[in-house]
């Protein structure tokens, strides 16, 4: 690949310097000491409030069996074709305790088919303070979470973190963003609201989001 | 030409401010909103901290915008971006181009960027023979007919479900029974879909620039903006240099203050980080990344201590929300990328004062945008420095200075300001008395050809003040 050539570059740094000499005027006010958000006591509840508010179904189950059952049944309310899903040895698990004959794609085969009628992926992490999933390319690639009609992801109890300041926090820390060209944290199925204001979910994303939530070992 | 635009927008600001139908369309869609947003500040604990916090996050980053931009610059580049610095539209328009031939580009999907609106890139792409789908629902619907966006978050606000059905049955073919949103929104998605899966270039904006990360955020609800950067095989970001923020950890307050202003969201559905292409071991994902750091007029309002905190905008639209006159003239009235207060402020830096001054005055001044804005910019203050600007570069009229000069006489000689208060009494009410009152022989024609006159005092307020005095 060739190089970037940038004529233009050193003539902005240069007109940004100068334009910087010119000291900021006073700012007033300071947001230190102050509490911006309320603090979140229960994460587990406030997840599954957000999760209702935000149209995420958030399913409870309390060991491996149980998450495995659950995921088979979601996947017997969605149509025909082959599902694709994050390769990864506990989602391989959950498949291999409860068998389907439906078609797997495992994303160690490449992308997700155009017309999958769902993904099934794990998360980084999960956010109470907004009920959203958090993502990276690790989690089946990038096209895992938008490309079908239905998401579904599955977590345990121990990757739910309070708020949002956590989960960037440890993305950071993790150098999740150095391992992974791509992160997302979702909040919800795809929707739009550019008709008259008026709410459809399903936009150009899927149209569900599930999450199978692992309380127990 | 400041005659045309300013002409231009008188025009239609008169027409569309008389339009009732857009009027309650507009009106049904910022009353939602409002109630959305006040929904919305309600979840923060201190809503006046949040704003403060996101002042500040910007503040550092416009202040040290090189060393925040180099940062960025270096980590896309060490994971195999590309960053090219664009001096203007035309710079950042022919990297875009160039690199469409270059790899053979015949479809490129976009998802909504203002930049690549001020810059008129998807114009120059048609030109160059490439097909150029806009993938945001309303920057579709604007984009079939023919129409800039009408606002910086909702670009079809302005229309309602039906005219929205008649377009695409007429320009997409679409067999929709009725005017059901969600078939209308079914229908988009099929036809895009195609687009998505077709086009070898994504284009896609940015709301953020992440230094210590080397990321770029993206902020959307529809999952648009999610294929544009992982379906196709060349992502091009094309953004602003002011974008820039410090810190991965910064996006903890700006993400939810960000959709709270721009939608009354507790955060949008698909908050997006992206840092280059796919890396090995990745199943999807561009193969080629390239960021275009626009400047356009920027580096020049930096250099501007004053105004240099108009920079520090997230583009959230909550000051054209929220805007009188907006709410009543819309969006296509200004003739410009970014309307509404943020726009009358930004324009006339970024196209020329000369041209696009009226904009300060278009404008009750009444704060409510500074009272809104999440990064606290002081709007309506930027608006009275822009009249200033413009007045000292000698863009006012030569009638309005001889004006100025006469009122500026009679301040200073009292009884000269008392006759000229005497015959501007007698004189109007002759007028109002043969029934001329709006008429071209009215004076005061401007305010009162679509008002009832104004009452004329029957006494100066001098007289009225010395009255005053010998009663108490």
């Amino acid at each position: 690949m060739r190089q970037t050539e940038n004529p233009s570059r050193d003539r902005i740094l240069a007109r940004i310097r100068a334009g910087l000499h010119t000291p900021p005027s006073e700012s007033a006010g300071t947001s230190s000491g102050r509490v911006i958000f309320e603090p979140i006591k229960n994460p587990l509840q406030r997840f599954q409030q957000e999760c209702a508010a935000n149209l995420t179904e958030c399913v409870l189950t309390t060991d491996t069996t149980a998450s495995a059952l659950q995921l088979a049944k979601i996947l017997e309310s969605i149509p025909e074709g082959e599902v694709f899903v994050q390769d990864d040895p506990s989602l391989r698990w959950l498949f291999d305790v409860v068998p389907s004959s439906r078609a797997i794609r495992w994303s160690s085969q490449g992308a997700p088919s155009e017309a999958s009628p769902a993904t099934v992926t794990l998360a980084e992490a999960l956010i109470a303070q907004t009920g959203s999933v958090f993502v990276t390319a690790s989690c089946g690639g990038r096209g895992a979470s938008v490309v079908a009609p239905c998401h579904i992801v599955f977590a345990t109890i121990a990757q739910l973190v309070p708020d949002l300041q956590t989960a960037l926090s440890s993305a950071f820390k993790e150098e999740k963003l150095a391992h992974n060209s791509f992160a997302c944290v979702i909040s919800g199925s795809s929707r739009t609201a550019d008709i008259e204001k008026i709410l459809v979910q399903g936009a150009h994303g899927p149209r569900r989001l599930v999450v199978i939530l692992q309380t127990g070992t | 030409m400041s005659a045309t635009a300013a002409q231009r927008f008188l025009q239609d600001a008169a027409v569309k401010s008389a339009d009732l139908v857009h009027r309650q369309i507009i009106l049904h869609g910022l009353e939602s909103y409002d109630a959305a947003h006040l929904r919305g500040r309600a979840r923060f604990q201190d809503w006046e901290a949040a704003r403060q916090k996101c002042q500040e996050i910007k503040r550092e980053a416009i202040n040290h915008l090189d060393r925040y931009l180099l940062q960025f610059e270096e980590k896309v580049i060490s994971r195999g971006g590309h960053v090219f610095w664009a001096a203007n539209a035309e710079e950042a328009r022919n990297y875009v181009v160039d690199i469409a031939s270059r790899c053979g580009v015949r479809t490129v999907v976009k998802s909504k960027s203002m930049v690549t609106e001020e810059i008129h890139l998807a114009p120059a792409l048609e030109k160059a023979g490439i097909t150029v789908w806009e993938t945001d629902l309303g920057e579709f619907i604007v984009q079939l007919r023919n129409e800039p966006p009408y606002h910086i978050v909702t670009p079809a606000m302005h229309l309602n479900r039906g005219q929205i059905a008649d377009l695409f049955r007429e320009k997409i073919g679409a067999e929709i029974d009725g005017d059901d949103p969600s078939k209308l929104v079914t229908a988009a998605r099929l036809w895009l879909r195609r687009a998505f899966f077709a086009a070898e270039m994504g284009i896609s904006g940015a709301n953020f620039l992440v230094a210590d990360s080397g990321v770029i955020a993206i902020s959307t609800n529809e999952g648009n903006g999610r294929l544009c950067t992982s379906v196709p095989r060349i992502h091009v970001v094309v953004t602003g240099i002011e974008k820039v923020i410090p810190r991965l950890e910064d996006l903890a307050v700006l993400w939810p203050v960000l959709a709270t202003s721009g939608t009354g969201q507790p955060i949008t559905t698909y908050s997006t980080l992206i840092g280059g292409p796919r890396r090995p071991g990745e199943p999807d994902g561009p193969e080629e990344f390239h960021v275009v750091l626009v400047d356009n007029g920027r580096s020049q309002l930096l250099a501007d201590a004053e105004q240099r905190e108009v920079l520090h905008c997230i583009r959230c639209g909550a000051c054209l929300n929220i805007c009188p006159v907006y709410r009543h003239i819309g969006g296509h009235t200004y003739g410009t990328t970014y309307q509404g207060p943020i726009g009358s402020v930004l324009t006339p830096h970024l196209s020329g004062i000369r041209e696009f001054q009226h904009l300060s005055y278009a404008s009750s001044l009444c704060g409510a945008c500074t009272s809104v804005c999440p990064v606290k910019i002081n709007l309506h203050h930027h608006l009275l420095h822009n009249r200033r600007n413009a007045t000292t570069e000698g863009g006012t009229k030569f009638t309005e200075r001889i004006g100025f000069r006469v009122w500026r006489y009679a301040m200073l000689h009292p009884r000269i300001y008392a006759l000229a208060g005497w015959l501007a009494r007698r004189g109007l009410g002759a007028v109002y008395g043969v029934g001329l009152a709006g008429s071209i022989l009215d004076p005061m024609r401007v305010w009162n050809r679509r008002r009832s006159p104004l009452p004329l005092p029957s006494e100066s307020f001098r007289a009225r003040w010395r009255k005053g005095l010998a009663a108490n």
